[in-house]
C-alpha cells in the first residue's frame, strides 16, 4: 500500500512533509541576497537551519511526486515553461473538477484495494500534470495575502518552490527574525473553481462509483466535500497543527513544527522548517531504529485520539520526518478530526470490552451505542467478535507482536468484507470515517517498518480506562514529560 | 451499400489518444500552417473539443454521398475506433506538426480518396471522395461544429478571433484538394455556405445507423460510457435544429434549455474526461510540447 500511497498521495498530503525532497541550498538565489540584513546572526542561524534542511537530494521538478512527463534537464526547462503564470493557468490546470479529482486521488489512496487500476492511474497521472506557480504568481498571492511582497513579507525569500502540495506549493524562507520556515502559498482562484466543482453531487457520485466501487459512496463524497472544503482555508490547518504543537511541546520523541500565526493566512501558512530523514530512508535504518520510529507514531496517534481527543487524518509516510533515536517529526495537519465525549465514550468502551474484560455481550453494546452495529441484528454475538477481533489483534495480549504487511493486508481485507453476513448490518457512522485511516493507514505504515513492540503495553499506559506503568523508556520518558506537563488535559477544540 | 455488424467501441478513447500523442511532434522542422499563436491552437485544445468531435461527425454524416463513402470504403463498421482514431490523427497532424508533416500527411489522404468512389444507394448519385463539394462539407462541418462547440461549452471566441479562425482552418481544405476560392473565411460566409448546402443534405440508413452507434457506443469502458451520455447530450444540443430534426432526435431534455448550472455540469464531466485523456500514454507530454510552444 505504501508504494500506491507515495504514488498518489505524497504531492497532495505532503505539503510541509514534502520539504525533505529540498535541494541543495548552496546555488539558490536566495542564499546570494543573505548578510545585508541587519539581524545577521539570527538570519545566518536561520540559514544554516535552512541549509541543513535542504541537504540531500534535488530540487522540486526531478523530485517532487509531481514529475513532469519529460526527462533530464529538459524537464526542468519545460517547468519553467509551463509554470502557472495567471489565474486563469490556474482555472485551466485544475478547474472542471481537476483540482476534485487529484483531491479524491489523494483520499482514495487509502483505499486502495478499493480503487480501479484505471482510476488509480488517472489520478496519480493528473498529479503529475500540475505545474508549480511561477514565482510572481507565487509572489501575488503572498502579496495578497499578507500585505507586502514576500522579499520583504520575509528576510529572506526563495522565488524556487522546494515542493509541491495539492493545492498549493511550498517555499523556503528565513523570517525577520531569524526563523528558517516554510510557506505554503495556496494556487489564486483555486478556491472558488473547488467550490463550483463540489457542487456538482451528481457527477462526483458517479466518479466515486467507477473509482470505488466497494466504498460507501455517500460516505466518500461526504468526506470529500468536508476535507476539500476545509483544506481552502488554511487557517484551520494553521490552528490544528499550533494545537498539536501546543500539546506535545517539551515531548521526548514528538516533534510538531510550530505555526507562525502572524504569517499566516487564508492562503498562506507559514511554519517552523523541520528537517530529518524521510520515511523510506527509514526502511534502510536498523530495526531497532525503526521499532522506536513506530513506537512514537503509535503514541502520538493514541495519546492524541484519547487524551486530546483529535486524530490527524493523515498517517501516510510523507507526512513523517525521522530524527533517529524514536524522535519523529509530525507534518501536515490538514486533516484533523476532533470527537466529542460522546463519540469518544462507545470507542473506548469497545477496546475496554473485547480486550480487557472480555466481555463480547458489552462490546456488541457498545457497538450498537456507536452506530457501528444495528441494534438486535439477528446476528449471533460470537461472530460479531470474530469479524471484529482482527482490527483488535495487536492490543487483545501483551507481549511483543510484529505488525506485518500481511496483517495491514488483512485489516484491510476485513474492512472492505462486503460480503460478509455483517455487511448488511454494519456500517461507519460519519464522525468516524476518518478513524478507518488508523485501519487502513497507521497499520499499513507499521507494516512496512515490520515494527515489533508490545503495542498492548503501550495501549494500557494510554487507554484512559487502564492508566498503565510506563512500558518502556520511550514510555517512561513520556511519562516524565507528562507529568511536568502543567494543565494536563484537553486542549481548546476548533 | 455494405451493411455489416459494427464492431465495439472498446478502446476508442485509448486509441484516440496514441493517435494524438504520436502527432503531436518533439521537434517541428517549423510553426506548421497554424502555429503556437493561431486561434486554430486554442480552438484544438479547448475543452469542448470532444463535442466538437462528436458534433462534426453527426453533421458530416448528413451529406449522403461523404456518408456513402465512409461507408462503403472506409473500415468504418469493422473498425470505427481505428478510423476515428486515423481521423483524430490527421487533425493532429495538421494543426500541430510542421509543413512537411502535414503535406505528407494530406498526400496520403488524398492518395486514397482517389480509390474511393462508387455509387450512393440511396440518392443513386455517383460520388468521388476527392470531389471538393464532399470535401468542402466535411471541413466547413468541423469548423462550424468547432465554434458551436467552443460557443456553447468551451470558452466563446469573441467576433473576430471566430472569423479568424474560419480563416485560418481554410488551408485545411486546401490541403486536401478544396480550390481556395471556394473555401468560406469567414464566419457569415461559413453560415451562408451551410445554408445553401442544407437542401443537399439528408439522414440516410446510413447516416442513421452510424450515428446511433456513435451515441451510445458499445464496449466502453463503464466510466467513459457514463461520461460519453453528457459528450453526447452535449453534442446534439449543439446541432442546429433542423439537423437535430432530420436526425429525428429531441433536444436533449436535460439540456434543453442550457441552464448555466447544466453549462457547467458539462464542463465539468470534459474536465473529467480529459483527466482520463490525460492519463494515457504520451498524452500529457503532447500536451506540455503543445503548452511549452505556445509560451514560446
Amino acid at each position: 500500500m505504501a508504494a500506491a500511497v507515495a504514488g498518489t498521495a505524497l504531492a497532495a498530503v505532503g505539503a510541509l512533509g514534502a520539504l525533505r525532497r529540498t535541494g541543495r541550498l548552496g546555488a539558490g538565489p536566495a542564499v546570494a541576497a543573505l548578510g545585508r540584513r541587519t539581524r545577521r546572526l539570527r538570519v545566518e542561524r536561520g540559514m544554516a537551519a535552512l541549509g541543513l534542511a535542504a541537504r540531500g537530494g534535488a530540487r522540486y521538478a526531478s523530485s517532487a511526486p509531481r514529475l513532469f512527463a519529460a526527462a533530464g534537464e529538459h524537464r526542468e526547462q519545460l517547468r519553467n515553461d509551463l509554470a502557472l503564470q495567471t489565474a486563469e493557468d490556474v482555472a485551466a490546470t485544475l478547474g472542471t473538477m481537476k483540482g476534485v479529482l487529484m483531491k479524491l486521488g489523494q483520499m482514495a489512496s487509502y483505499v486502495n484495494d478499493g480503487l480501479t487500476p484505471a482510476a488509480r492511474r488517472t489520478l496519480s497521472r493528473l498529479q503529475d500534470s500540475v505545474p508549480p506557480m511561477s514565482p510572481a504568481l507565487a509572489g501575488q498571492v503572498v502579496t495578497e495575502e499578507l500585505g507586502l511582497p514576500p522579499e520583504q513579507a520575509f528576510a529572506t525569500w526563495d522565488p524556487e518552490p522546494i515542493a509541491a502540495a495539492s493545492i498549493g506549493q511550498v517555499h523556503r524562507a528565513i523570517t525577520h527574525d531569524g526563523r528558517a520556515v516554510a510557506v505554503k502559498v495556496q494556487y489564486p482562484g483555486i478556491a472558488e473553481t473547488i467550490e463550483a466543482d463540489l457542487g456538482n453531487v451528481a457527477l462526483l457520485r458517479r466518479m466515486l462509483k467507477i473509482t470505488v466501487p466497494s466504498q460507501d459512496v455517500d460516505g466518500l463524497l461526504a468526506e470529500l466535500r468536508e476535507r476539500v472544503t476545509e483544506e481552502l482555508d488554511y487557517r484551520k490547518e494553521a490552528r490544528n497543527q499550533q494545537m498539536f504543537a501546543d500539546y506535545y511541546r517539551g515531548h521526548p520523541t514528538i516533534v510538531v513544527p510550530e505555526i507562525i500565526g502572524e504569517l499566516s493566512t487564508r492562503r498562506v501558512v507559514t511554519s517552523e522548517l523541520a528537517q530529518g530523514a524521510r520515511f523510506a530512508e527509514l526502511t534502510g535504518w536498523s530495526q531497532a531504529e525503526r521499532d522506536l520510529a513506530a513506537e512514537t507514531i503509535y503514541r502520538f496517534v493514541f495519546r492524541s485520539l484519547y487524551e486530546a481527543h483529535a486524530f490527524n487524518g493523515d498517517p501516510h509516510p510523507g507526512n513523517y520526518l525521522f530524527h533517529g533515536g524514536g524522535r519523529v517529526t509530525f507534518l501536515d495537519f490538514g486533516l484533523v478530526k476532533y470527537f466529542t465525549d460522546d463519540e469518544m465514550r462507545p470507542l473506548a468502551a469497545m477496546v475496554k470490552h473485547l480486550c480487557l474484560d472480555n466481555d463480547p455481550q458489552a462490546f456488541r453494546r457498545a457497538m450498537e451505542e456507536a452506530g457501528f452495529l444495528v441494534r438486535d441484528a439477528p446476528l449471533p454475538t460470537e461472530m460479531i467478535v470474530e469479524h471484529m477481533a482482527v482490527f483488535y489483534d495487536t492490543v487483545r495480549v501483551r507481549g511483543p507482536i510484529a505488525m506485518t504487511g500481511d496483517y495491514a493486508s488483512a485489516v484491510t481485507r476485513r474492512f472492505f468484507d462486503f460480503g460478509s453476513p455483517l455487511a448488511a448490518y454494519v456500517a461507519i457512522p460519519r464522525s468516524y470515517v476518518i478513524l478507518q485511516r488508523i485501519n487502513l493507514g497507521l497499520f499499513a505504515l507499521l507494516g512496512d517498518l515490520s515494527a515489533t513492540a508490545d503495542w498492548r503495553r503501550i495501549a494500557e499506559e494510554i487507554w484512559p480506562f487502564f492508566q498503565g506503568p510506563p512500558s518502556t523508556p520511550m514510555g517512561e520518558a513520556e511519562a516524565a514529560w507528562n507529568s511536568g506537563k502543567a494543565g494536563r488535559g484537553l486542549p481548546a477544540r476548533t | 451499400m455494405s451493411a455489416g455488424p459494427y464492431a465495439d467501441a472498446a478502446g476508442l478513447v485509448e486509441r484516440s489518444a496514441a493517435a494524438y500523442a504520436s502527432a503531436v511532434p518533439d521537434r517541428p522542422g517549423d510553426g506548421g500552417y497554424f502555429g503556437p499563436a493561431s486561434v486554430t491552437w486554442r480552438v484544438s485544445g479547448d475543452l469542448s473539443a470532444p463535442v466538437a468531435g462528436l458534433r462534426s461527425l453527426l453533421m458530416q454524416a448528413l451529406h449522403p454521398l461523404a456518408m456513402a463513402g465512409v461507408d462503403q470504403h472506409s473500415a468504418w463498421r469493422r473498425d470505427p475506433v481505428g478510423r476515428l482514431a486515423a481521423t483524430s490523427a490527421y487533425t493532429a497532424t495538421v494543426t500541430y506538426g510542421d509543413r512537411a508533416g502535414a503535406d505528407r500527411a494530406a498526400h496520403r489522404v488524398r492518395a486514397i480518396h482517389e480509390h474511393v468512389r462508387g455509387v450512393d444507394a440511396v440518392t443513386g448519385l455517383p460520388y468521388a471522395a476527392g470531389d471538393p463539394p464532399l470535401l468542402l462539407w466535411v471541413h466547413a462541418a468541423l469548423v462550424d461544429s468547432a465554434l458551436a462547440a467552443i460557443d456553447l461549452f468551451g470558452t466563446p471566441l469573441g467576433e473576430a478571433e471566430a472569423d479568424r479562425y474560419v480563416a485560418e482552418m481554410a488551408v485545411a481544405a486546401t490541403l486536401l484538394g478544396v480550390p481556395d476560392e471556394m473555401v468560406p473565411a469567414t464566419v457569415a460566409a461559413l453560415g451562408r455556405y451551410v445554408a445553401d448546402t442544407r437542401p443537399y443534405l439528408r439522414c440516410t440508413p446510413a447516416a442513421a445507423e452510424s450515428m446511433s452507434y456513435l451515441l451510445d457506443p458499445p464496449g466502453l469502458d463503464e466510466e467513459i460510457a457514463e461520461l460519453w451520455q453528457d459528450i453526447r447530450d452535449a453534442a446534439v444540443a449543439a446541432l442546429p435544429d433542423w439537423a437535430r430534426d432530420m436526425y429525428g432526435y429531441p433536444a436533449p431534455a436535460t439540456l434543453n434549455p442550457l441552464t448555466p448550472t447544466r453549462r457547467t455540469e458539462i464542463r465539468q464531466t470534459l474536465g473529467v474526461l480529459d483527466a482520463v485523456f490525460l492519463a494515457e500514454p504520451g498524452v500529457l507530454e503532447a500536451r506540455q510540447r503543445i503548452s511549452a510552444r505556445m509560451r514560446g
